[in-house]
């Protein structure tokens, strides 16, 4: 399979409980894509009312909401929700880092494949709350609904996104 | 030799004297205390790590009783000894970690501590208000409680850190110099 085969990570959000936007990074090829911040934002909008079904379901065992919808034949919405409700949401991009010309691998994402990805994400969260300096209150949607700035967990979430590919088991 | 000795001793305080704490939970009071200090003093950062120095202070003049008790040390013959005692004992039984100690002053009255690990300062992410990295030591208990502790014991100590990866150096160093041995006082009025 060619290095830039396969599905990858197009983007990752995290959502706080009030559904209030807390951070969101882009990968290639739709980080310098026009248009791409806001279309990834409507799109991570438009999963939420499914992220509610799927966290109101008695029968979860456990935070990994999986698959929450597919847009098209090319994206994907995947989430996961901590024990405090904040979400995670991950896009995948069937084309991969290429960006198309109908390079679509055929390969399909498993349940649970972007478990790793989701994990590193929480313990990336778990690190951010640890800083002292930052202030869990100052992202509410009452005090303005700021989105988070702390360069540490910005990087990590970038490394996560570029890191993860199908079948990896620790990132 | 006194290195070695220290080491072996450091060792077997931690294993076997020694009650345990769950580390996040000093972390975070640390951080909380940290974070405080900078919200009440307005991001005077100044001003907070002379606070902190102060509480290091008063720590240190009560610990080192218990370091005694705990290590059953004796008075150390010089400067050097104190040096790897402070390292590989007292920084070794109170935090786990045994700091380096190089780059001795001539006169053997100054030395700098390396830290190759913080526990206090795990996860922490200085504001980013343009201030902070260049003003903020947020690490500065431990100057405090080095002056505390060694002045319980009559040397009269000045400490502050040099560098921290906090603010994105290579390492976390303190300067320590030796001001003077003090002369156990004698009691005013007393002929």
């Amino acid at each position: 399979m060619a290095a830039l085969g396969g599905p990858a990570i197009a983007c990752i959000g995290i959502i706080g409980k009030q559904d209030n936007p807390l951070h969101m990074s882009l990968f290639p090829p739709h980080n310098n894509a026009a248009g791409a911040y806001l279309e990834f934002s409507f799109l991570l909008n438009a999963s939420l009312d499914i992220f509610d079904l799927r966290a109101r379901d008695k029968n979860r065992v456990d935070q990994d909401l999986g698959l929450l919808h597919a847009m098209d034949e090319r994206l994907s919405v995947w989430g996961w929700e901590t024990g405090t409700g904040t979400r995670f949401a991950i896009v995948l991009d069937m084309y991969g880092r290429s960006g198309g010309e109908g390079e679509a691998s055929g390969l399909g994402v498993k349940e649970g494949e972007l478990r790793p990805a989701f994990r590193a994400l929480q313990t990336a969260y778990i690190g951010l709350l640890r800083n002292p300096f930052y202030i869990p209150d100052e992202h509410t949607v009452a005090a303005g609904g700021v989105q988070i700035k702390a360069k540490g967990f910005i990087k990590e979430v970038e490394r996560i996104g570029m890191a993860w590919k199908p079948g990896i088991t620790t990132l | 030799m006194a290195a070695a000795k220290a080491a072996r001793v450091g060792e077997e305080v931690w294993k076997t004297r020694i009650d345990k704490v769950n580390a996040e939970l000093v972390t975070l009071t640390y951080g909380t205390v940290v974070a405080q200090l900078c919200n009440d003093y307005d991001s005077n950062y100044v001003e907070v790590n002379k606070q902190l120095d102060k509480m290091g202070y008063n720590i240190g003049m009560r610990l080192i009783e218990d370091y005694f008790a705990k290590s059953g040390s004796q008075r150390c013959a010089n400067f050097k000894e104190t040096a790897e005692a402070i390292s590989k004992i007292g920084f070794k039984i109170f935090l786990n970690i045994t700091p380096v100690v190089s780059n001795w002053s001539p006169d053997g009255k100054q030395f700098t501590l390396t830290f190759e690990e913080n526990p206090l300062a795990d996860f922490v992410e200085l504001p980013d208000d343009g201030k902070a990295q260049d003003e903020l030591w947020f690490s500065n208990i431990l100057t405090g409680i080095l002056r505390g502790a060694l002045e319980m014991v009559q040397m009269q100590i000045e400490a502050h850190f040099t560098s921290d990866v906090l603010r994105g150096d290579e390492t976390t160093e303190m300067r320590v110099t030796l001001l003077r041995y003090m002369d156990d006082e004698l009691p005013p009025d007393d002929e």
